[in-house]
């Protein structure tokens, strides 16, 4: 047997599987906010640049990531390469290994097949909750099926938004500047972010690199990305050595 | 672009990001993070958003960003608000309602996109 990741004081007593799983759905609700526009704009932005239903649901089923899927299609429709189209949609959804490798203690004791689904079902939302939940010293077990209650449940409601924007997006009209929604939903989620310094001055150099002139293969994403990531770090590394000791 | 292709690029960005979730959860169990890359990849979300949102505000013709008053004017609003509620319905609707409304009046004339 796999020895408790953490001894983590029980301050919760342990709950059943039935009432775990219904915690999880429960805290997905007030996300659903958030989930069901994001999913909406993201299944109309593949409709937009001319995908056909099928792919466009595909892309919400096999890639499940939004912000990926909404670079991607920003790409395919300037004409980038293929190479260039996925490796930026790759480097967007990096973040997942983080949030994999924090998860990952509390998933040892789960099957394979377990550990798979719940891989697939990863996302930023399911991530914050769980990790609150987790900071919160609930049981590894309690917590894997709290975290499959909610993940699914954001799952479900994606794909039911995703559908809702593929239908809605082949019919708007351009002069109505929908892409500018997709900017908006970013700002949305980028403001939450923007919390310390670091995570500004990332944002900052990312924005601003974005705008140089053009790469060749339309890297200028993928770019602003890496940039912004380094320069942050290397603030970081500045700031931080004369206090860390 | 070619069906065909659109196909293949769904399939490998999927199994890409498929990749990036099942990384620990289902493969690296034991393994730890390594600190800096940790914290390189708390950075990238921020700088990709960012990445995003500027070419939008600030259209890009010619190798030239441009400034398109009614898109600025609108995405500070939105960032206002953003700030305020937290709430993406608010952000997108208000943000939108600016545009829509300055690009109606006479003489603020925007980029216009096909």
């Amino acid at each position: 047997m796999t020895p408790a990741p953490m001894t983590t004081p029980q301050l919760f007593p342990p709950l059943p599987r039935r009432a775990a799983l219904r915690a999880g759905i429960n805290a997905s609700l007030p996300l659903m906010m958030a989930v069901i526009p994001f999913g909406v704009v993201c299944g109309a932005s593949a409709a937009s640049i001319g995908l056909s239903f099928g792919q466009a649901w595909a892309l919400s089923w096999l890639v499940f990531a939004g912000s990926s899927q909404i670079v991607a299609m920003q790409l395919m429709a300037s004409g980038a390469p293929a190479w260039v189209i996925v490796l930026t949609g790759w480097i967007v959804n990096l973040r997942f290994m983080m949030y994999s490798a924090t998860l990952a203690p509390h998933f040892r004791a789960r099957s394979r097949p377990g550990r798979w689904f719940a891989a697939y079902l990863l996302t930023d939302q399911a991530f914050a909750v769980t990790l609150a939940r987790i900071i919160e010293g609930r049981e590894a077990r309690e917590t894997a099926w709290f975290y499959l209650g909610l993940a699914f449940s954001i799952w479900l409601f994606w794909q039911i938004a995703s559908v809702a924007g593929i239908l809605l997006g082949s019919f708007i009209p351009a002069t109505w500047s929908m892409d500018f929604v997709v900017a908006l939903t970013f700002i949305a989620l980028l403001v939450p972010l923007l919390n310390d310094r670091l995570m500004r001055s990332a944002a900052l150099v990312g924005g601003i690199v974005a705008l140089a002139p053009q790469l060749p293969f339309k890297l200028n994403l993928m770019t602003a990305a890496l940039a912004g990531a380094a320069i942050a770090l290397l603030m970081e590394k500045i700031w931080m050595r004369p206090s860390s000791g | 672009m070619d069906a065909t292709l659109v196909w293949l690029i769904i399939v490998a960005l999927a199994a890409a990001t498929f990749g990036t979730r099942l990384s620990f959860i289902g493969l690296l169990a034991h393994v730890e993070l390594p600190q800096l890359l940790q914290r390189a990849l708390a950075f990238v979300p921020p700088a990709i958003l960012a990445a995003i949102i500027t070419p939008q505000v600030f259209p890009v013709v010619q190798d030239l960003p441009t400034l398109d008053w009614p898109r600025l004017v609108a995405a500070l609003i939105a960032f206002a608000v953003a700030f305020r509620t937290r709430s993406t319905v608010a952000t997108v609707s208000v943000g939108m309602l600016v545009l829509w409304g300055l690009q109606a009046v006479p003489g603020v004339t925007g980029l216009s996109y096909s």
